[in-house]
């Protein structure tokens, strides 16, 4: 590979996460103003590219073409490169990589990222038909495979092969809920999920209860990426992009194999270390898809944290939590922070900048960050999504 | 097979081209607004648009909308089928019109055997899409196919999730749609007489 620019993600800022009374716009609106506030430097316009994270604004708010209208709702009037970016679940993350990639590559200085999603809308269950067509529509949707049932044969085999019980499922969702009471834009901030009051919510497919289950959420988020040369500009501690990793193997579910060794993750994982220089041993924290308690389970095992099948008991033994082996959602997770689809893969990329610049309340600081990774998947896990920040200190 | 099917596992569409139209609005056409009109009376107020959304789940089944039209036709006929490359011998599910292993277009009709093993299933209890919601709970599941390499997404009719077990065995049936398509569902075998579903030959 030829030698690229290194590219450092310098600012950024969420909306209030949750049941919002506001609009698609109105989102954008809010995450660019957070962002030029959290970002006093910043001038709109130096900024030469954007990107706009959004899976279904078709659906939801019935707008297409998004980015324009993005750029205007910022006061940009992109140079370089526009574009909007869908990878359902990922639609966040895939901004910043091509953002990343635009930057490294010499193409783009300076860019931001923002992802958004409105998904509450008067008739839910037209946003749950919207959640539908993200499976192979005419022939996995029309069975009903949305993306509950799907992970809940996930966590059905899991169960089977490994012994996984739901009190190691509520063990996730509690931490992902307690990490998010110290997150105020988090959808699910200031209420309080016991294990036993997990264990006594409703079905939604089972094993899968509705606190094992992210959330529909209306959210923006934005970050600030740049050029080496132009990171000094905005702050002393750059977050650098030090590897990507992606890869996708499936999108009907007869394709699926196995439902609980996620080898596509595997394979985007050694990408994304391999670029880094690092293993997973390295890593102070991880901002992973814990879009069901399942998820995360499954992907400790992928990613290297423990054996395959020993994912319940590593989230059960504290683990996963501060004065674990390795941070996991400090952020509150989708769980704790509710998932708008292409405002998660931005809003994890701010957690990480807020943990390296020691910006968050000390109930979910991480002790001295210095390597985070960043996943997502989307649909019925068949992709996945990686990034890997190392902090950088003054020059 | 049998082409019949219990009226209990016949799924409802939604708004759909070729469905009845949609009642024509009885609300007056906004007039545009003249200087001297919208001085004297307010603006007739605009007809909010009473409009089918594309929320069809199901697939278009006609030669005049798909290449894989013979797989409804097949299914009308009893027969459960996918197509397989005839230069490689995959087997391609669901039907295509390209191979994409060998990149080739020479494809035939191969029938699927109709009956399988649950490798998981789970059931949606909440959070069920337009068209879906009378049906819930309803258990979805992966079957594998006995016999061929493939296994399967598909509604699993019969009984209730509590019920059922990895490794029951069911059935491919056809599934009659009310609008006149066709579309195919599982159905557990020692379930098939007590809901009148006929297991296949």
């Amino acid at each position: 590979m030829t030698a690229l620019r290194r590219v450092a993600l310098v600012g950024g800022a969420t909306t209030k996460f949750g049941v919002r009374a506001a609009t698609w716009s109105e989102l954008v609106q809010e995450a660019g103003t957070a962002l030029f506030r959290a970002v006093p430097e910043l001038s709109a316009k130096d900024v030469d590219s954007l990107f706009v994270g959004a899976a279904e604004p078709e659906r939801f708010a019935f707008q297409s073409h998004v980015a324009p209208l993005a750029a205007e709702l910022l006061g940009i009037q992109p140079r370089r490169v526009l574009q909007r970016t869908e990878l359902a679940c990922a639609s966040g993350q895939s901004a910043i990589r091509s953002a990343y990639a635009a930057i490294a590559s010499g193409l783009s200085d300076i860019a931001i990222a923002v992802g958004v999603e409105k998904m509450n809308i008067p008739s839910m269950a037209e946003a749950n038909t919207s959640m539908a067509c993200v499976m192979d529509r005419p022939w996995d949707g029309a069975h009903g495979a949305t993306a509950p049932p799907f992970f809940a044969m996930v966590a059905q085999r899991h169960m089977l092969e490994y012994g996984t019980t739901e009190e190691q499922l509520a063990a996730v969702s509690e931490k992902n809920h307690r990490f998010a009471n110290a997150n105020p834009d988090a959808q699910f901030a200031e209420k309080t999920f016991s294990k036993e009051k997990l264990l006594r919510l409703p079905w939604v497919s089972p094993p899968l209860r509705l606190g094992d289950c992210s959330s529909m959420t209306d959210g923006a988020a934005a970050v600030l990426l740049v050029a080496e040369e132009f990171a000094r500009r905005y702050t002393d501690t750059p977050a650098w992009i030090r590897g990507t990793g992606q890869y996708s193997n499936f999108h009907n579910l007869a394709q699926a194999g196995s439902l609980t060794d996620w080898v596509g993750l595997k394979i985007a994982a050694a990408e994304a270390f391999r670029s880094a220089g690092i293993g997973a041993d390295s890593l102070d924290f991880a901002e992973l898809h814990d879009c069901f308690s399942i998820s995360e389970i499954v992907e400790y095992e992928a990613l290297g944290f423990c054996p395959p099948g020993a994912g319940g008991a590593f989230v059960a033994d504290g683990q996963a939590d501060i004065g674990g082996k390795v941070v996991v959602n400090p952020r509150g997770g989708l769980l704790g922070c509710g998932h708008p689809l292409g405002a998660t893969g931005i809003a994890q990329a701010v957690e990480v900048h807020c943990q390296f610049t020691h910006a968050v309340p000390a109930a979910r600081q991480v002790p001295d960050p210095n390597w985070a990774l960043v996943h997502n998947l989307s649909g019925s896990a068949n992709v996945h999504s990686l990034m890997v920040y190392q902090r950088g200190g003054p020059p | 097979m049998s082409t019949d099917s219990p009226e209990a596992v016949r799924p409802r569409t939604g708004p759909r081209p070729g469905a009845p139209p949609l009642p024509a609005s009885t609300e007056p056409a906004p007039t545009p607004p003249t200087a001297s009109a919208s001085a004297a009376t307010p603006p007739a107020r605009p007809a909010a648009p009473k409009v089918p959304t594309v929320l069809d789940f199901y697939p278009m089944e006609t030669a005049a909308t798909t290449r894989v039209a013979a797989f409804f036709d097949n299914l009308r006929a009893g027969r459960f089928t996918t197509t397989r490359c005839r230069k490689d011998g995959t087997l391609l599910w669901p039907p295509r019109v390209s191979c994409p292993e060998c990149h080739g277009d020479d494809l035939d009709w191969v029938d699927l055997p109709p009956n399988g093993h649950v490798y998981a299933f789970s059931a949606v209890l909440l959070g069920a899409p337009l068209g879906m919601e009378s049906e819930v709970p309803f258990v979805v599941g992966l079957v594998d196919l006995d016999g061929a390499p493939l296994r399967l997404f598909g509604r699993i009719d019969g009984g209730r999730w509590e019920t059922l077990r990895i490794g029951d065995a069911v059935h491919v049936v056809p599934v009659p749609l009310d609008d006149g398509r066709i579309f195919y569902r599982f159905v557990r075998d020692l379930a098939g007489s007590a809901t009148g579903a006929t297991p296949p030959a």
